[in-house]
């Protein structure tokens, strides 16, 4: 390489942004993972919702529960914290560190890693300051608002110019298996991001998703389940295989493993998403691809712990010794224990059991705490002596945080198998031959599990307190030393990316898989001879792409090698393999008739005072304990399925008017799909007022200030203007008068009602429209064609 | 290659590795790269799923023949209702429930499913709050045993008394008729 021109300069790397991410990311891990133990304690203490507040200032602050503090809204700033302030700053400083070394240049522009450093906290800090305030969009992991979404858009595509600039300015001609992982996370990223949050704005915080529903749940999965794989787990594989063999000092296990590792994994999780719907109203076909992509992972994810593991081959006695190799086993092992389970809870028959429950709970911590939190201490253990060009403070400091880090995930993982798989048992249990639920009230199966969640909090706060110890052991490393820069001499001459930029595509490899992902599709969508068609295609092409291979290996490895030299090219094919397996889930689905997808059902338009108190209900984070979809399954229709207005599972016109849809994730207290008329407008007013006086030992927190605050009626006509938009079918000529006089006399009805139970409030206040939200909940028309 | 601060001395040589073990020649930053076969047992697990999810999308996952999810929910919950009929008893027997509140171990039934069921809203001693007296004179939806039978079943949605027939079932919503009767002297047959 560098025989031509024997000429060099030196480079030296920007190292400073590294470490300032790093802080980031350790200080907003502490505030995260700090959040994280809050709600844990929540789930069990009913007054960590505010009433502790009252007992700390010993009765200075009085207080049955605080608005800013009630798990509702705490649960996304937990989340939001770990995913995007956390693992999204470490990320940051993982591949600031390793791209610049790993392409032997400086990060192309200062200016733009500036604007992505700083204006990446002040994401954190709107986020910060709008979830606990009860601003959201009501998505999961996708909280934010729409004003915030464009920031982070913004500040996204700073840093993929930045990274796509850096590339190109490389002195290293071929791509390294880290940065291929690297270039995966900011392309998918941001068509997930963009797709997830197209939204209609009613007020300056305030907006609706576009889709709503089914699609919306559909489009939602899509992007959160991709979440998981491309800012949690691809870029930490693009660390793990920069960090690894740099820790251990040996040779990465395989290149080949490397390739198929790389590609199937980007092809195939795309395709995964639906497993969050499993037994859902979402059409079969969709949760039967998102079922067996779930199980084509296993082996994927599986080649990345072996990469890593068996790159630690060799160095095994280090494990003794080096805390850093130590948490890089560890995460590497957590890693394929998450991505193990993970295909096993998207079984649709385990699932009938996982879902709504802790299980899943505890097989994301698994993946966050275990494999992103161990991989990021070993990280910084690792990066603090080099970025201040001294020794770590002290070993026996990491190795007691290795220890309690583990003891605490350990707890943690194993508490939420056991509360999970009880709790799930508990509600499916029936009795009398099959013929009545067993735990008919939803509360005797949560009293089951309180003990085992609270060995949840005490895991969690073991692995802060490890945290905290890392945090420590940083801060003295860098005080004992000096901040340094690394340099690398490189020869001046530079590498051309430009020539056969397009050739990449006509190569034998990519031409075989479009054309056997084609026929696949075809056998998909298909029926009768086509479908026929479309396999006999798919076997043939198969064969003839093996035959091939057999035949020219040595070309289609010149060809990779070559791809590995186009930055641009391997993009590209990048995002094509991406965006495939959601293209064609979500096209169909979001371009389908409305009318053909409601199995006979229509939800009834909500009136304005309901879509006040939807609001409010989505703005207080219900949708994080609280489900509104009942499954097809016999348990979940003998549950929920006869209250109310009746008539079994939940179909999909049930919720097509939900915009963003309520299905939920997690069921910490009933489903509430039939919710409506169900029970009396005071049972509603006493149960939010204080929960415990209606349903003993519930962990719901009180919410006193909804019976302080009005009810924003002046943004309903923007907001039914937008609805509108969407398609639900509002009065066209709604004026702003019969918005008020359609909520003034509901209010009033539902006012009077109460005041005859001795239940007082005014028709202004929030719980006015809460409960006209609750007692619409399940109510819908038949349309008498019913789709099956 | 590199000046960084690693020193090459770690770097493995292809001379000094086992035959059959590739070394890619290629060093970027100080990280080598084997080209070691993919394990065996590892490639069974690839295979073996994919061969398992085509054989699931197209024979096992097939609605044409199991029916949709769907039209097997609706079996299930057939079965279940003709299994509910062979063992459902005759609730509009008022002397049945009568009989029953008389069998210590039927009242005591009752009195568990009511204090976790119905107690929030009847009280403690079923005095009343969000739902009515049950131990006064007062009965607004009738006081005959198959009549309150039927209001729990069944409910009073208006008045924001829930149906409780698919959640308890007809025994033990029997039962609870039956604990009500016990402790209410003015029920009698």
């Amino acid at each position: 390489m560098n025989t031509n021109n024997t000429k060099t300069t030196t480079v030296v790397y920007d190292d400073d942004s590294v470490r300032k991410f790093m802080i980031a990311s350790i200080f907003w891990g502490l505030v995260g993972m700090g959040a994280g133990v809050l709600i844990a304690t929540q789930l069990n203490y009913w007054q960590m919702n505010g009433k502790f507040l009252e007992w700390i200032t010993f009765g200075w602050l009085k207080s049955e529960g605080v608005e800013f503090l009630t798990f509702g809204r705490l649960r996304p700033l937990h989340t939001n914290a770990a995913i995007f302030a956390f693992v999204g700053n470490m990320m940051f400083a993982g591949i600031y560190y390793s791209t610049q070394r790993l392409c032997r240049v400086r990060m192309a522009s200062d200016l733009l890693t500036k604007i992505n450093l700083w204006g990446w906290q002040f994401i954190i800090v709107c986020a910060a300051i709008t979830l606990p305030a009860g601003y959201t969009r009501g998505k999961e992991y996708a909280e934010l608002i729409w004003p915030i979404n464009i920031l982070v858009a913004v500040i996204w595509l700073v840093f993929a110019a930045n990274f796509f600039w850096t590339l190109a300015k490389r002195n290293e001609k071929s791509l390294y298996v880290g940065l291929w992982f690297y270039i995966a996370t900011i392309v998918t990223i941001t068509m997930l991001y963009v797709v997830n949050h197209l939204s209609i704005p009613t007020s300056f915080t305030h907006s609706y998703p576009i889709f709503g529903g089914v699609q919306d749940a559909l489009v939602q999965w899509w992007y959160g389940h991709n979440a998981v794989a491309f800012f949690l787990t691809t870029p930490m594989l693009g660390i793990m295989y920069y960090f690894v063999p740099k820790a251990a000092n040996r040779p990465v296990y395989s290149y080949r493993l490397s390739i198929i590792h790389f590609w199937s994994l980007v092809f195939i999780y795309i395709w995964a998403g639906p497993h969050h719907l499993l037994n859902t109203a979402l059409p079969e076909w969709l949760q039967s691809l998102g079922m067996i992509f779930s199980l084509m992972l296993w082996a994927p994810s599986w080649a990345g712990m072996l990469n890593g593991l068996l790159t630690l081959r060799g160095a095994w006695d280090k494990l003794l010794t080096d805390p850093i190799i130590k948490f890089f086993a560890a995460a590497v092992t957590f890693y394929g224990m998450a991505t193990f389970e993970g295909p096993l809870l998207s079984i649709k028959a385990v699932n009938a059991l996982s879902h709504y429950t802790d299980w899943t709970v505890g097989h994301v911590h698994a993946g966050t705490l275990g494999w992103n939190g161990f991989l990021a201490a070993g990280m910084f253990y690792w990066l603090a002596p080099r970025l201040w060009n001294t020794k770590l403070y002290s070993t026996t400091l990491a190795n007691a945080h290795f220890w309690l880090g583990m003891v605490g995930i350990l707890l943690y993982v194993a508490s939420m198998w056991v509360s999970g798989i009880t709790q799930g048992l508990m509600l499916n249990a029936t009795t009398e031959g099959g013929t009545v639920l067993q735990y008919p009230n939803f509360l005797d199966t949560l009293q089951a599990i309180r003990p085992v969640m609270l060995f949840r909090a005490i895991g969690g706060g073991l692995y802060l307190i490890g945290f905290f110890m890392l945090a420590y052991n940083i801060w003295k490393t860098a005080r004992s030393g000096q901040a340094v820069n690394g340099t690398v001499e490189v020869a001046t001459q530079t590498e051309s990316d430009t020539d056969k930029r397009f050739s990449t595509f006509l190569s034998a490899p990519v031409i075989y898989s479009g054309l056997i992902i084609f026929s696949v599709c075809l056998s998909i969508f298909s029926n009768g001879a086509l479908f026929i068609f479309g396999m006999f295609l798919t076997i043939v092409f198969i064969i003839v792409a093996i035959a091939h291979f057999e035949v020219s290996k040595a070309s289609w490895n010149d060809w990779f090698e070559e791809l590995l030299s186009h930055s641009f090219g391997f993009s590209v094919l990048t995002i094509i393999a991406a965006a495939i397996g959601g293209a064609i889930q979500i096209i169909p689905t979001v371009t389908v008739q409305r009318a053909d997808n409601i199995e006979g059902r229509i939800q009834v338009p909500y009136t304005p005072l309901e879509l006040a108190g939807r609001d409010i209900y989505v703005s207080e984070g219900c949708y994080n304990c609280h489900s509104q979809m009942i499954r097809t399954l016999v348990p979940d229709v003998m549950r929920y399925g006869n209250s109310g207005q009746g008539g079994g599972y939940s179909h999909l016109g049930e919720s097509i008017y939900d915009f963003p849809y309520q299905w939920g994730s997690k069921r910490t207290g009933p489903d509430l799909a039939r919710e409506g008329s169900h029970r009396s407008d005071d049972w509603h007013y006493w149960h939010m007022l204080n929960p415990r006086d209606i349903s003993p030992g519930s962990n719901m927190p009180n919410y006193p200030w909804l019976f302080e605050k009005p009810i924003k009626v002046s943004q309903l006509p923007n907001k039914i203007h937008a609805m509108r938009m969407l398609g639900v079918p509002y009065p066209i000529d709604l004026s702003e008068e019969e918005i008020q006089a359609q909520v003034d006399e509901q209010a009033a009805g539902i006012v009077e009602r109460l005041a005859e139970k001795g239940a007082f409030t005014e028709p202004d206040r929030e719980i006015v429209a809460l409960i006209a939200y609750l007692q619409k909940l399940g109510t819908y028309t038949e349309t008498g064609d019913s789709a099956e | 290659m590199s000046t960084d601060d690693h020193k090459d001395s770690h770097l493995v040589k292809q001379e000094d590795l086992p035959e059959g073990v590739i070394l890619r020649d290629h060093v970027v930053d100080g990280i080598q790269e084997y080209d070691q076969r993919l394990p065996f047992w590892w490639l069974c697990i690839l295979f073996g799923v994919i061969a398992f999810s085509i054989v699931y999308w197209l024979v096992l996952d097939d609605r044409s023949f199991n029916g949709s999810a769907h039209q097997e929910l609706e079996a299930q919950l057939q079965a279940v209702a003709a299994k509910r009929l062979a063992n459902s008893i005759d609730v509009t027997n008022d002397d049945l429930f009568f009989e029953m509140a008389g069998t210590a171990q039927f009242v005591s039934a009752g009195e568990n499913t009511y204090m976790t069921n119905c107690v929030a809203c009847h009280g403690k001693e079923l005095q009343g709050g969000i739902g009515f007296n049950l131990v006064d004179e007062e009965w607004v939806h009738g006081s005959k045993p198959s009549e309150i039978y039927n209001t729990i079943a069944h409910g009073v949605p208006e008045k924001g008394m829930q149906a409780w027939e698919s959640q308890l079932g007809q025994k033990r919503i029997a039962e609870v008729v039956a604990f009500v009767l016990s402790k209410n002297p003015g029920l009698k047959p």
